[in-house]
């Protein structure tokens, strides 16, 4: 990790490079990478064989090309061949015509190759990633995920339609140029040769020098962004507290060290392409003289010496290129490796071959349509740790009849989500049962579990688009009358209909265009609407207003009733009404009842219960 | 990015013309070194012309030399041979000039990359950016309401690089590109006239479609940033909610609406890559046709013995290309001017938007406020007529607390907006120690109001940076001490490095609570007369919430405070509640008093005291619900 501090009067602010970025740039070709890179090419294999053809036949065009209209200036028209001269050309003409032609086919075929390649491996990611347990998510970052399927397959797409295909063809243009050349004059084109390497070495230099100079400039960059994102998001904090001058001047350091990294950019850059040039007006000097000399003394012919002319330009135009491709394979490698360690990566866990589906005993007969059957749930001896070593549940045992409502109670991390997350199967027990029905949960298969669970929390994320689509989340084939029917259930049709576009309305990004409890509202008729036989609330009023809240409470009895349904909440009304409240304290069961039987016992629960209201009794009579 | 029209900004939109007009002025301002760069390379360009020369007179001089039939070259600048000289010396003096130009050519190169650089990047960005913050950070709240978060990002990042590009990159090269033009063409001409518009012949024709071309695909390209965002924001939106699409079992359903996005972007590029391979053999093509000209026509020139094969001929091949590079540049010239045109705008639109809320020039400074606040007939609108706050009276004298009870939009927040000046009210007046608000100098009065917010913002930067946050110059005891008041000092000696530790990205290494309870040492540390709290425990589990009280009790002391809440225990702490609907103040009084009366009170009250009243008359028998 890099630090950068710059000095505010007596306080240090250290802005921390992202993790992302402490990736590694460049990786060495590794022959399985690219194997498996060209096998995301299956739907295109045809088309892959024909352009590496393709490449191929470029690669003898254009030198072919240099070579003919070299020779038409050094041997037709320094010969004066003027009645050679037109077919000559038109040769010329029709070669040029061959060659742009076919470059049509190179250039799409190649473009098309590498967005298939491209398309499918984002299709893999993102499987790989929904197969992954919850664990997952809560360790690897969404930036994180977000740049494998941008940064990193780009790199791979620059791998494929431009590397690979450009190197082919540069590579093969001097060879053959290469030969060409030493079939004119081997002496010659040996000192041709001599220069490859030093004009290589030269740029490779500055090549790996630019890039790391490049990082630097980026991360400097993202230094003035995050810190501009910080000022824009708190605004209000700064206005407020008069930081404006002292944050402008921050401000400024970050830039002045922006621009630093820039100019040293500039200077390793201003430096290699004059370089560049200059190499090759070495070699036109060194052409003139040894060149000039050899056929003042008859050892080579004109002709030869001018074809070399035109020859060597074109010998040396890949050098520079190569080295810039060679640099983007390295940066693919590194692409690749991190896109491929992410499809390969192993799920924590997965459900056993041997899982069953759940049966729905509310749909498979057993009861009526409308028979309420909730699931029953028993939890035996559970224990459970996200890290382990640090147990933060110990020993819960719990028997919920179906229909049941359970309320779990405690402190921030006394284990309450956790019990919740066993209970879905986003988390595998560390020791002990989760019994569904009677099946132990590590039997049955999480998809068939999932449906039959309505699900509600404190962050009620929508998706982008509109209510209706969001509400039909939990069951794809619901009708638009479904729907409706599932809101009138909860009560709250109309609140949705009064929406400006009612069921159509778009929620907006992250649902910014409905307010908390409407939004809420739409989470609770999503789980409604997959008539769920168990339910589960975590925290699924506590970012509501008071006045909100009452509306809610109505809906969330109409979504609890006949359903077995565990909630993790603070508010007194929803304890109030389940059958069983568990006190946790730091991860065991430390009172259960109901809440009067709780109240009277005066322990834990009592306590909590004094925090929530804070109302002396000499209060509470007022009718 | 959304173009959403900026409401708080300059009233009128200027011209193309008048932005053009001020962007060169901005360029002016740097005159002195624009023209050095122009010169640089006018120097640059001139010696290249005569390295290329020089090659072409060795090849004409080794042909004389070997068939005197050919005719002796002309050297430039018409510079004549001692006639003794031998071949290999003539040779010698050729090679030995094309290298030291070479030199010189690179020495140049270097200058001129990076006095442009120091003029973009030293110069030009960082004036502007500074500018473009400095200017944001005292824009009013109205201007932060109505634009987006990414849309400001983007004024100081890329619309500034905009601005930049007009003068390095519109600017200077249009006067490089047609003075070298110009510069090429004269040499071409004074070689061969003929062969020169037979050559050019095919440029109005690659210009023409390059600029169609661009027309054509540059709406693809931006459909296809559109398609490609979309994909990416499913991809986050899925990981988002990765606990809704698992919890109801709809992975698949989620995996198709990737696939659909994902697929989109592949759709839709076919189209472009089939353009793009279209148009980039045309223009090589192009090229092509052009070294046909030059060699048939040339070609016969040469024969005919009007045209050196060297310095005419060959030396005429190597200026063809460097002629197409630059006509190719001026094909892109037309989108960047585009560009920068647009960014332009945006920028300019930052720096002339008006400053709302600023002091009056002759304010009066009270560096120290009583806190006695005072509303009279208050009205407010953030835009047009509708107002969300209507003729709102009421006082509260120094050392007070009032509570503000209502449901979202109600007018709460923007009530407690008006006090720091975050906006100014449209009607009515605002009092403090019997002064008008917008009579007090703004720093002072800023100064003396302790701000805690419903989600408090931290910054990355240590925690007793946070803290210090409104008076940088704190001594480590202050923000102790505030820390302490806030009920924070504890938690904050638990972490790694107690007041050392930096925060992560918008504070994330702490719970709810504890970051409030840091926003109310910052508030603290200022010892401000006045204390707004809006909401302060609306995020906060109310396991915690008791933590926040022993924390605002501290805080409160002695001042002046305003607090929104919703909690029946946060409401009795008041010394009185007003209670707003609409805009309008509905209910005012003490708890008792607003018990008594039918109201929205009450009936918020009643909600919560169901239970408290259960505390008194337990057993409380086990109804099933009981629905109003």
């Amino acid at each position: 990790m890099k630090e950068t501090a710059v000095k505010d009067k007596n306080i240090t602010v250290v802005e921390k490079t992202r993790e992302e970025q402490a990736e590694a740039q460049f990786r060495p070709l590794q022959w399985g990478l690219i194997r498996r890179l060209f096998s995301y090419t299956g739907p295109v294999k045809t088309k892959l064989r024909v352009l590496i053809g393709l490449a191929l036949l470029r690669a003898m065009l254009l030198p072919a090309l240099i070579f003919l209209s070299s020779r038409i200036i050094s041997g037709t028209i320094a010969n004066g061949e003027i009645e050679a001269l037109p077919l000559a050309v038109l040769g010329f003409a029709l070669l040029a015509l061959f060659t742009e032609g076919m470059m049509h086919w190179r250039q799409k075929f190649a473009l098309e190759i590498g967005e298939v390649v491209v398309n499918r491996l984002r299709h893999d990611i993102f499987a790989k990633m929904l197969a992954q347990p919850m664990s997952f998510f809560h360790r690897v970052k969404l930036g994180r995920i977000i740049s494998r399927v941008t940064s990193d397959v780009e790199t791979l797409r620059v791998g494929i339609q431009n590397v690979f295909f450009v190197s082919l063809v540069q590579g093969g243009q001097m060879v053959v140029t290469a030969v060409v050349m030493a079939l004119l004059d081997l002496k010659l084109f040996l000192v041709v040769l001599a220069m490859a390497p030093v004009l290589y070495m030269i740029n490779r230099h500055f090549r790996v020098k630019l890039s790391k100079l490049t990082r630097a400039t980026q991360e400097s960059f993202s230094r003035v962004t995050a810190t501009l994102a910080e000022s824009v998001t708190g605004i209000r904090v700064t206005q407020g507290f008069v930081r404006q001058e002292t944050n402008a001047g921050f401000f400024r350091n970050l830039l002045s060290d922006h621009s630093r990294y820039n100019l040293a950019l500039a200077r390793t850059s201003g430096v290699l392409t004059p370089l560049l040039e200059l190499n090759s007006q070495f070699f036109v000097a060194i052409l003139l003289l040894f060149g000039g000399w050899r056929t003042l003394h008859g050892d080579m012919s004109m002709q030869s010496l001018i074809q070399f002319f035109f020859l060597s330009n074109f010998f040396f135009a890949p050098v520079a290129t190569l080295g810039n491709q060679y640099n983007a394979a390295l940066m693919s490698m590194a692409g690749a490796e991190r896109v491929f360690n992410m499809i390969d990566a192993n799920p924590d866990w997965e459900d056993k071959a041997t899982a069953i589906d759940l049966p729905n005993l509310r749909r498979t007969g057993g009861a009526s349509e409308d028979a309420e059957v909730g699931a029953r749930v028993e939890l035996r001896n559970l224990s459970f740790g996200y890290v382990p070593g640090k147990k933060i549940l110990h020993d819960v045992n719990l028997v919920v009849e179906p229909g049941q409502a359970i309320a779990l109670v405690g402190h921030t991390g006394s284990g309450k989500s956790s019990i919740i997350n066993l209970i879905s199967k986003f988390y595998l027990p560390t020791d002990g049962e989760v019994l569904i029905d009677g099946h132990e949960i590590r039997d049955i298969r999480s998809l068939s579990l999932h449906r039959q669970l309505g699900m509600v929390q404190q962050q009620n994320f929508l998706f982008a688009g509109t209510v209706f689509d969001n509400i039909r989340m939990s069951k794809p084939d619901a009708t638009e009358d479904e729907v409706r029917e599932a809101a009138r259930q909860l009560d709250c049709l109309d609140i949705l209909e009064d929406l400006p576009k009612g069921l159509s309305t778009d929620v907006g990004e992250k649902g910014a265009a409905l307010s908390v409890g409407q939004r809420q509202l739409v989470c609770f008729t999503r789980a409604l609407l997959a008539d769920p036989r168990i339910v589960i609330l975590d925290e699924a009023t506590s970012s509501i207003d008071a006045l909100t809240e009452a509306l809610l409470q109505k809906a969330l009895r109409v979504l609890l009733k006949g359903r077995t349904s565990f909630s993790v909440a603070h508010r007194l009304s929803t304890i109030r009404d389940a059958d069983q409240v568990l006190v946790l304290d730091q991860g065991r069961v430390v009172e259960r009842g109901i809440h009067d039987e709780l109240l009277a016992l005066g322990g834990q629960y009592a306590e909590l219960y004094q925090q929530f209201t804070q109302v002396d009794e000499d209060q509470g009579e007022k009718p | 990015m959304p173009d959403e029209p900026p409401p708080a900004t300059a009233a009128t939109v200027p011209t193309t013309g008048q932005l053009v007009r001020r962007l060169l002025g901005l360029a002016w301002s740097y005159r002195l070194h624009c023209i050095g760069i122009i010169l640089i390379q006018l120097v640059l360009l001139t010696m290249g012309i005569f390295g290329l020369s020089f090659i072409g007179v060795g090849i004409d001089y080794i042909r004389h030399v070997l068939t005197p039939s050919v005719e002796a070259p002309v050297m430039p600048l018409g510079y004549a041979l001692p006639l003794h000289w031998e071949p290999m010396q003539v040779l010698l003096l050729l090679a030995g000039t094309i290298l030291a130009l070479a030199m010189i050519r690179a020495v140049l190169n270097y200058v001129y990359a990076i006095s442009i650089n120091v003029l973009v990047h030293k110069k030009l960005v960082l004036d502007m950016r500074g500018k473009v913050y400095d200017k944001l950070q005292r824009l009013s709240f109205r201007f932060y309401d109505a634009n987006t978060t990414g849309s400001i990002i983007q004024r100081v990042t890329s619309d500034v690089g905009a601005v930049r590009s007009f003068v390095d990159q519109v600017l200077i090269q249009t006067v490089i590109m047609v003075i070298s033009l110009s510069v090429y063409l004269v040499y071409m001409v004074s070689l061969s006239p003929g062969l020169t518009i037979a050559c050019l012949a095919t440029t109005p024709l690659l210009w023409i479609i390059s600029t169609v071309f661009s027309r054509i695909i540059q709406p693809e390209y931006a459909k296809n940033r559109i398609l490609a965002d979309q994909m990416v924001q499913t991809l986050a939106e899925n990981v988002q909610g990765i606990a809704v699409t698992k919890g109801s079992g709809r992975e698949e359903e989620a995996q198709a609406r990737f696939d659909v996005a994902n697929n989109a972007v592949l759709d839709q590029q076919h189209s472009i890559f089939h353009k793009v391979s279209l148009f980039n053999p045309t223009v090589s093509f192009l090229t092509r046709v052009n070294m046909v000209v030059l060699l048939s026509y040339g070609g016969v020139l040469v024969i005919r013995g009007e045209l050196a094969l060297g310095a005419g001929l060959v030396v005429f091949a190597g200026l063809l290309e460097q002629f197409s590079g630059q006509v190719n540049n001026v094909a892109n010239l037309a989108n960047t001017v585009q560009q920068s045109l647009i960014g332009a705008r945006r920028v300019f639109e930052i720096l002339d938007a008006p400053i709302e809320v600023k002091s009056d020039p002759e304010a009066v400074r009270r560096p120290k406020l009583k806190g006695h606040v005072r509303f009279d007939n208050v009205s407010f609108a953030y835009t047009g007529i509708e107002q969300v706050l209507k003729e709102v009276n009421f006082e509260v004298k120094p050392g007070e607390c009032v509570a503000i009870l209502g449901a979202t939009g109600a007018g709460k927040s923007v009530l407690m907006s008006l006090i720091p000046r975050f906006y100014d009210a449209t009607e009515g007046s605002l009092l403090i120690d019997s002064i008008d608000v917008r009579r007090i100098h703004l720093d002072d009065l800023r100064r003396n109001i302790g701000l805690v917010f419903q989600e408090s913002f931290l910054f990355s930067n240590s925690v007793a940076a946070n803290i210090a946050f409104g008076h940088p110059e704190a001594t480590l005891e202050q923000v102790t001490k505030a820390a302490k008041i806030a009920s924070a000092h504890d938690f904050i000696m638990d972490l790694p490095k107690d007041y050392d530790t930096i925060l992560g990205e918008s504070g994330n290494t702490l719970s709810g609570g504890q970051r409030q309870r840091l926003a109310i040492a910052r508030a603290v540390l200022l010892e401000p007369s006045i204390l707004l709290l809006d909401d302060p425990t609306a995020a906060i589990d109310s396991e915690t919430e008791e933590d926040i009280f022993s924390a605002l009790d501290g805080a409160m002391e002695g001042r002046s405070t305003f607090i929104v809440a919703h909690r029946l225990s946060t409401l009795r702490r008041a010394d009185y509640v007003i209670v707003m609907d609409g805009g309008r103040i509905v209910q005012k009084g003490t708890h008792d008093e607003l018990m008594s009366q039918h109201g929205p009170y009450k009936r918020v009250a009643n909600l919560q005291l169901v239970d408290g009243r259960e505390l008194s008359q337990s057993p409380f028998p086990q109804t099933e619900k009981e629905d109003a």
